[in-house]
């Protein structure tokens, strides 16, 4: 299991559009990934899940993934929230 | 929860939850929903300002910025209704709710109302997406062969579960 937190940057936090970023880029590894927000833990491949845990901008939250390719999917994954998703 | 194992077939009727005029999501001006990035289903050009539940369910999100609503129905088909293209940016502004994420909600329940007007000023557009988040764990779904819809009286969509 590999973790990280990330604070989220973006002015509008995880709504439709980064949601399904993150759904997309999760969905390319096999390993098992989650995002957990103030003790929740939902599956990083389902937009609603993502969707439901109505993250706003400054929020900590920890990606986590299990499974062989782990470490790649969490990195990628940080990368693209710290890019703030290519939004201005 | 949605059982995987079922060999039943389901069908679940989507009631439209807005009134206007149905286009393919394709015609969408977003690409994460013409893509069908998010989920796949429909849209509709609104003309009244009140979006209704389309199937009994729970809300399951409904952001501060009250542009967008995500309902899980029984069968655990997750349904998207985004009011708007670019809404997230009007910060709650022209929007007012009527419930909260936990609800329980029937077809027909005002959820949200709108203000169309100021929408199409100031957001990209009021093209507004219907779609299946979790478009895997359905079988199929038509989409009604109508041009114009009536919230809560019209089916918009039928799904195979």
């Amino acid at each position: 299991m590999k973790k990280q937190a990330v604070t989220i940057e973006n002015e509008t936090g995880l709504h439709a559009r980064p949601a399904s970023m993150i759904v997309d880029e999760a969905s390319t590894y096999d390993a098992d990934v989650q995002i957990v927000y103030d003790g929740q833990e939902v599956n990083a491949k389902s937009i609603m899940g993502v969707m439901s845990l109505g993250i706003s901008q400054d929020a900590e939250i920890i990606v986590q993934a299990d499974g062989d390719d782990e470490e790649e999917a969490v990195n990628t994954i940080i990368e693209l929230i710290q890019s703030g998703f290519g939004e201005e | 929860m949605f059982n995987i194992f079922s060999s039943d077939d389901q069908e679940l009727e989507l009631m439209a939850p807005l009134t206007g005029e149905v286009l393919a999501l394709s015609e969408v001006p977003d690409e994460v929903f013409a893509a069908k990035t998010v989920g796949d289903g429909v849209a509709i050009k609104p003309t009244d300002n009140k979006l209704v539940a389309p199937v009994d369910g729970v809300v399951k999100q409904l952001f501060p910025t009250k542009h967008a609503v995500g309902i899980e129905t029984e069968d655990g088909v997750e349904i998207l209704v985004h009011i708007g293209i670019n809404t997230v940016e009007l910060d709650g502004e022209g929007f007012e709710k009527f419930v909260d994420k936990g609800d329980q909600i029937e077809v027909g329940d005002k959820l949200i109302t709108f203000d169309l007007d100021y929408i199409e000023e100031n957001a990209t557009s009021i093209i507004t997406p219907i779609v299946i988040t979790n478009i895997n764990e359905v079988d199929s779904f038509e989409v009604t062969e109508a041009n114009k819809v009536t919230a809560g009286e019209d089916k918009l969509l039928t799904v195979s579960i």
